[in-house]
């Protein structure tokens, strides 16, 4: 994937790229706004990560700029700001996702893995197929090989979230996040609960586990 | 040029401003009262001599020349009012109070001596006119009056002349003229004077207020002014500037607080950060655990610091918003707690505990999505957490008779001692039998911030007693009041 890092912040961007260039990415730096809005400019993007606060040019001006000029490459807001007013100027001016500073890394490169695959799966589909696993939206049935899989309404969002991921590592905040739609401290890994009936619904019986436990960073289907 | 400080200051120059309108003002009225006065007099004098007149020419038209000299002759020695003169067609006095002035003409020099009486280049017909006079007053001075006349000639040529002495209306006028000075005079003065002490009474007020301004300024804010209960406005000013002092004072001395309570409440999870850095390194170096480990703890704590620091932060920015909830939304109080129910109910299950939920809907509140699901998630996880195994947590959402929404968490753990429970929500306070159980003691304290900020409160009571050989339990509750339809 080709990423362009906005930020302005020299050793927070160093971090950020070696991060993303070792989980196998072509990363091109910006130091402020207006050289990351010349940058994207050229074109041949999957992804922008791009800092809120930078001089010249903060990153709000120069999304809505090439939102403007049509360009719809996904953007991944960094930013301390992390109140849910910040988060909503973010999304409003034509962000795809919000990232509070400080991040792990594990939870960066997964949200940028999630921008940057969900232009591939474009359109409108009503069956979606990892593995042995296929899920029919329409009918909102489940099936492993030729067993159905009974689902509860959540689990099946969850593994409809998973699935369009598959392959990918996602975790535990971007589930509670685009799962249930709450962005909050659960304490205890709620998630990891549901994330374990979840398997047991969909792994149990089957000689291949497919939902993994990515270590540090959350889970990823695997087809 | 520097004026003097006196005229620098504006309570001075207002005053002067407005004693000049005034003397402006009053001037007009005074010019206005002259005119008039004069005019008054003037018309009052005229309407006399005609009156006089027109009885004397009715006197020489019946009964001729001489009962008209006659008539004259009485007049002036009982002393009338009127000045006469009667004097031939040639100008030559027959009788009267009034000489012939022998005067040259004023205007060409061989024209005939026309001007004969006191009536300048009288051209028959009826003529008025003022002129003085030189008469002795009662005290045997002589005194050179204004007389305002009028001269007609009579149908046998000779002229009379009829006047009226204006002396007296002069005197009034140059009486009230007087007295118009003097009362303009003493008004520039008295509001000179008052202006003057005015404006040292402002300046002296003013004087406190800067004082105290300037006490400020220097750094100490616990200068007050002085207020005496006067209820003017500078008392006004003076009350509010204490006003806005005091809630200075009050938000300096809470953010204080703040600032030392994040030091305070930090220098705990960083101490036992270090600690822990310290025995894994001991342990990376004895090799009974690897680099990575030690590596992968060490995040682990600056992850749970991280989340201490952000909770405290929380509490901080809700406990300043004093009552105004953050970036309010309506939403259903309901569907919050049926989501909250469904996330926790998986792990409370895993914990071998029954979870129920009783939640009504249509329970319509405006507050902070985020944060009431914040505090809900503390008040469940704590619940779970603290409840042994094969026992009871129930979620209820329901509107209090009162009107207000109320979200309560039961459950059957060993609760709360009814000593402790103010206690619990503060700070960092943990309880001897929590103290093994994970956790940084601001679960409480936030939920406590977030119902605050909300209008609301959290309540702690007792929970439904002895259940499956633990108890009492506990029972929180989050109230706050329903949006407003």
């Amino acid at each position: 994937m080709r990423i362009l890092v906005v930020e302005d912040d020299a050793e927070a961007a160093t971090a950020m790229v070696r991060g993303l260039t070792e989980a196998g990415n072509d990363v091109v730096h910006a130091v402020d706004g207006a050289f990351g809005l010349l940058e994207a400019q050229k074109g041949g993007y999957d992804v922008y990560v791009v800092d809120r606060m930078m001089p010249r040019l903060d990153g709000i001006g120069m999304v809505e700029t090439l939102r403007k000029d049509g360009d719809q490459t996904p953007v991944l807001f960094l930013s301390a700001m992390g109140e849910v007013e910040d988060r909503i100027v973010g999304l409003k001016a034509g962000g795809d996702d919000y990232l509070v500073k400080p991040y792990a890394f594990a939870e960066l490169i997964a949200r940028v893995d999630a921008l940057a695959r969900r232009r591939e799966t474009g359109g409108v589909q009503t069956v979606l197929k990892v593995g042995d696993l296929e899920m029919n939206l329409i009918a909102r049935t489940v099936h492993r090989g030729e067993t159905e899989i009974d689902l509860q309404p959540r689990e099946f969002q969850l593994l409809e979230f998973l699935m369009r991921h598959a392959g990918q590592s996602v975790t535990r905040t971007m589930l509670l996040e685009k799962v249930w739609e709450y962005h909050f401290d659960p304490q205890t890994n709620v998630i990891d609960v549901h994330i374990s009936r979840l398997r047991a619904k969909i792994d149990k019986g089957f000689d291949r586990a497919m939902l993994q436990t990515v270590r540090g960073a959350g889970y990823r289907l695997e087809p | 040029m520097k004026l003097p400080s006196l005229f620098r200051r504006t309570p001075f120059r207002l005053t002067l401003l407005f004693l000049a309108l005034f003397a402006a003002a009053a001037s007009a009225v005074l010019a206005y009262v002259y005119f008039a006065s004069a005019a008054e007099a003037q018309a009052r004098a005229e309407a006399d001599v005609r009156a006089e007149t027109s009885v004397l020419t009715a006197l020489y038209r019946t009964r001729g020349v001489d009962v008209l000299n006659q008539a004259l002759v009485e007049r002036v020695t009982k002393r009338s009012p009127y000045l006469y003169l009667l004097m031939r067609a040639d100008g030559s006095k027959i009788t009267g109070d009034l000489s012939v002035t022998e005067r040259s003409p004023a205007g060409t020099a061989n024209s005939p001596p026309s001007n004969v009486s006191p009536i300048e280049n009288y051209r028959g017909g009826e003529q008025w006119a003022t002129f003085r006079f030189t008469d002795t007053d009662a005290a045997g001075n002589v005194v050179r009056n204004q007389a305002l006349g009028v001269q007609v000639t009579l149908s046998g040529g000779e002229m009379l002349l009829v006047a009226q002495d204006l002396g007296d209306t002069e005197k009034y006028l140059s009486r009230l003229t007087q007295a118009l000075w003097a009362a303009m005079g003493m008004v520039l003065l008295l509001g000179a004077g008052g202006g003057l002490i005015l404006s040292r009474n402002v300046e002296r007020a003013m004087g406190r207020l800067n004082r105290v301004v300037t006490a400020v300024q220097e750094g100490d804010l616990k200068a007050r002014v002085e207020v005496r209960r006067s209820g003017d406005e500078l008392d006004e000013l003076g009350a509010g500037l204490n006003a806005m002092l005091d809630r200075l004072q009050a938000s300096m001395a809470s953010i204080r607080h703040a600032g030392d309570a994040i030091a305070h409440d930090l220098r705990s999870p960083l101490t036992r950060m270090r600690a822990k850095l310290e025995v894994a390194l001991i342990d990376a170096e004895a090799g009974k655990i690897d680099g990575v480990d030690a590596l992968q703890l060490s995040l682990s704590e600056a992850d749970e610091l991280l989340k201490t620091f952000n909770t405290v932060l929380a509490i901080a920015r809700l406990q300043a918003a004093a009552g105004r909830t953050p970036d309010p939304e309506k939403f259903d109080a309901g569907s919050l707690a049926a989501d909250m129910a469904e996330l926790y109910e998986p792990a409370a299950e895993d914990k071998g505990l029954e979870f129920s939920a009783e939640i009504e809907t249509g329970l319509m509140i405006e507050a902070n999505r985020p944060f009431l699901a914040q505090a809900l998630a503390n008040v469940i996880d704590n619940a779970i957490k603290y409840t042994p195994s094969g026992g009871a947590v129930m979620l209820r959402a329901r509107r209090r008779s009162s009107g207000d929404i109320e979200f309560s968490i039961t459950d059957t753990g060993p609760g709360v001692p009814d000593t402790d429970r103010d206690r619990v929500v503060e700070r960092f306070v943990r309880l001897d039998n929590s103290r093994t159980e994970p956790g940084s003691g601001l679960g409480l304290s936030l939920v406590a911030a977030v119902l605050e900020a909300h209008g609301g409160r959290v309540q702690l009571d007792e929970g439904p007693g002895e259940y499956g050989g633990f108890g009492p339990g506990l029972r929180v509750a989050l109230i706050l009041p329903a949006a407003v339809a």
